[in-house]
């Protein structure tokens, strides 16, 4: 259920970003949104939110996209680096618990396309 | 029509993560300490804090922010231990947000206070998502829940500086196996202490209350 409060601030932010232009721009052609592998967000619920959100605005109409981050992690033990197999978040290659989550929690709007 | 990309690079969580730091700023100017504790409904957080508040009064002055969907009966029972708490209603939102627990954070008498407790809404999903500006999240887990949840809850364990296993008490009556948890947790956060306690009675609580005052005295 956090997937409205976590798009609104992402159609805000998409909306103001697009205020900054000049002259304002035609329409919103597509949002595209980073998430990490980690993030608890359900694509279907973050898309349903997003269609309301959008309705009325410069951006109605527009793609969402997501780009997905897979989570990867690196060992403070033996120094490996690679894909983890969530929720196992020990190290694939010696089994120590001692992986820095190097990806995976990631969550930002990458990039606004318009029409000029 | 010309096709334009604007390149925005920016975190979604920026506006909840100002008020997180705001929140960071205040309780360290104040020495006060912030734990967020996260669980199921019924996984026993309000009986922690009530066996908190019997045991270790005279030595640890705290307060609650007690986080609900709807009624103040939470704030009620640790009124009633002469605990200051407030009841934070989301009204239907499954978990607090940075603002809303600054605004409560700041109508609490700080300089009295050695720790503020958030009871966060009853949920293992959306309140580890949001960073409140707490010292540190909690995870209480009760027996009765099963044995896997931490590796059905990953982002939850993983975030969290502790676990508490609670409602020890009712083993006897489960069929649940504690190593299976305690690898469970391993599995996603294998560096964080885990306190078997049972709330209700008082017994195995010491440890997790010794932990609660090792933070207050490096604050």
């Amino acid at each position: 259920m956090h997937e409205f409060s976590i798009c609104q601030s992402l159609v805000d932010m998409a909306l103001n970003e697009i205020k900054k232009i000049e002259p304002a721009p035609v329409r919103v052609i597509k949002v595209i949104v980073v998430i990490g592998g980690l993030r608890q967000i359900i694509l279907e619920q973050l898309q349903f939110a997003y269609d309301v959100l959008i309705k009325d605005t410069i951006a109605e109409g527009s793609v969402l996209e997501v780009e997905y981050i897979p989570v990867c992690g690196k060992c403070k033990e033996c120094g490996w680096e690679g894909f983890l197999e969530v929720p196992v978040m020990l190290c694939v290659e010696c089994g120590e618990a001692s992986v820095d989550i190097t990806s995976g929690k990631e969550l930002y709007l990458k990039q606004v396309e318009i029409d000029e | 029509m010309n096709e334009k990309t604007i390149k925005v690079y920016k975190d979604l969580m920026g506006a909840n993560a100002e008020w997180a730091q705001k929140t960071r700023d205040l309780l360290k100017k104040k020495k006060v300490v912030m734990l967020n504790l996260i669980g199921s409904p019924g996984s026993g957080k309000t009986v922690l804090l009530e066996r908190l508040a019997k045991d270790c009064s005279d030595s640890l002055s705290f307060s609650v922010l007690e986080g609900d969907v709807e009624t103040t009966k939470d704030a009620e029972r640790l009124q009633k231990l002469d605990i200051l708490a407030s009841q934070l209603l989301t009204g239907g939102a499954c978990h607090l947000e940075a603002k809303l627990v600054h605004y409560a954070l700041k109508d609490l008498p700080l300089d009295e206070l050695d720790i503020v407790f958030v009871e966060n809404v009853g949920n293992l999903v959306c309140p580890a998502e949001f960073d409140i500006g707490e010292e540190a999240k909690i995870a209480v887990l009760s027996v009765t829940e099963g044995e896997e949840k931490p590796s059905k809850y990953p982002l939850l364990f993983n975030e969290a500086s502790a676990v508490v296993l609670t409602k020890t008490d009712l083993l006897p009556h489960l069929n649940y196996k504690i190593g299976v948890c305690m690898e469970a947790i391993k599995d996603v956060n294998g560096s964080i202490p885990v306190f078997q306690v049972d709330a209700l009675n008082g017994n195995g609580v010491e440890q997790w209350h010794e932990w609660i005052k090792e933070r207050v005295r490096a604050c």
